[in-house]
């Protein structure tokens, strides 16, 4: 936290759990002074109606940030870095073909 | 266990009524600071927490109801003020952040010693829904002595509006533990495990200490709970009684 952020607004980011085993999601953020009531404020916007397995409260200061333009949006074409510029389904198919089993569901998609 | 007589019945239909008056009334006091509670997210904490008291009070109330063969909703909302035994502790109105903590942190300790006692009823249906008030009583406890925490070291002002509001609750909180009429038969049926004057010790035990690590003052007496000190009430509460029966006063036929 940068020495000139009072307490009173600091700012905690919530990612929850919905179910055990998913992935923890963002889930929004809460002003507290500090993790114990950070915890409990987190608990009441993000878990009371019983909607969460499991909470992360992280301070946002803890949060490294990149947003520079120049490495997440270079000006040149990138569409050959996309999985899909390669087609691979008739390949499947052939390969599917020789090992003797039948397509399965998704072959089609 | 065996069938209750009828003065038996009587006296954990007192029990019952008592327990569940404190949580509905203190449920919508402190509902009151909807909207101005200190901090946003402290406005939707201290909103849920009182949410939770009146779900506490419904679920005492319907243990009642089918005890008598009475209706919940009309235990509720359908008594005169007078006909209300929640203790002295709630007859007092909503004013600053510091009473409702002051409140809170001796209303929680005493609920807790109160609910810990009866988790080992004998009459199996209280002890069961015990068991799932205390998994959320336990985050009040802790929510309540938070606070008192912040408002006694946070400065000169909120400590002194701390004390003071600790020191003008303290005899009326003593009336959670106020004898019951039917107490003696409660816990020859160990209905009520322990006395009442047996968990008013055990609280003042846990609570003394507690403010003196704080460096709050703790108010000497410690006299016991009047016989009254679930009947008597005051103009605040008949003020409170008249906002929580409004919407019923307004059409007494109304089904929902």
């Amino acid at each position: 936290m940068s020495d000139a952020t009072p307490a009173k607004d600091r700012v905690w980011e919530v990612f929850r759990q919905e179910a055990e085993g998913d992935p923890m999601v963002h889930g929004g953020s809460v002003k507290a002074p500090d993790e114990e009531l950070a915890t409990h404020y987190a608990r009441e916007f993000y878990g009371r109606r019983q909607e969460s397995e499991r909470l992360w409260i992280v301070p946002r200061e803890a949060i490294t940030e990149l947003d520079d333009p120049d490495l997440l949006k270079p000006p040149f074409d990138r569409s050959f870095k996309r999985p899909g510029g390669f087609l691979i389904k008739h390949k499947l198919e052939a390969a599917r073909e020789r090992a003797g089993t039948a397509p399965a569901e998704e072959a089609g998609e | 266990m065996t069938e209750l007589d009828a003065q038996t019945q009587e006296a954990l239909a007192e029990l019952l009524l008592s327990m569940a008056d404190d949580e509905f009334v203190l449920g919508f006091w402190d509902s009151e600071w909807t909207g101005i509670a200190p901090i946003l997210e402290e406005d939707v904490a201290m909103s849920s927490v009182s949410q939770d008291e009146i779900g506490h009070a419904k679920a005492l109330y319907e243990l009642l109801a089918g005890l008598t063969g009475d209706d919940a909703d009309r235990i509720a909302f359908g008594r005169p003020a007078d006909g209300y035994r929640h203790a002295a502790l709630m007859n007092h109105a909503r004013t600053d952040w510091a009473s409702s903590i002051a409140r809170r942190f001796l209303y929680e300790n005493a609920d807790a010693i109160r609910l810990e006692s009866l988790a080992n009823s004998s009459y199996q249906p209280l002890a069961d829904l015990v068991v799932k008030m205390r998994r959320e009583e336990t985050y009040h406890l802790l929510h309540f002595d938070l606070w008192l925490r912040r408002l006694a070291e946070g400065g000169e002002e909120s400590r002194s509006r701390l004390a003071a509001a600790i020191d003008e609750l303290w005899a009326d909180a003593q009336a959670v533990f106020a004898p019951l009429a039917g107490e003696a038969r409660l816990v020859a049926a160990r209905i009520l495990p322990e006395t009442l004057e047996t968990l008013r010790a055990r609280w003042l035990e846990r609570v003394r200490p507690r403010l003196e690590a704080l460096g709050l003052p703790v108010p000497a007496a410690a006299t016991p709970p009047d016989a009254d000190g679930r009947i008597r009430h005051t103009e605040e509460f008949a003020w409170l009684h008249g906002e929580f029966t409004m919407v019923v006063r307004s059409d007494e036929a109304a089904t929902w």
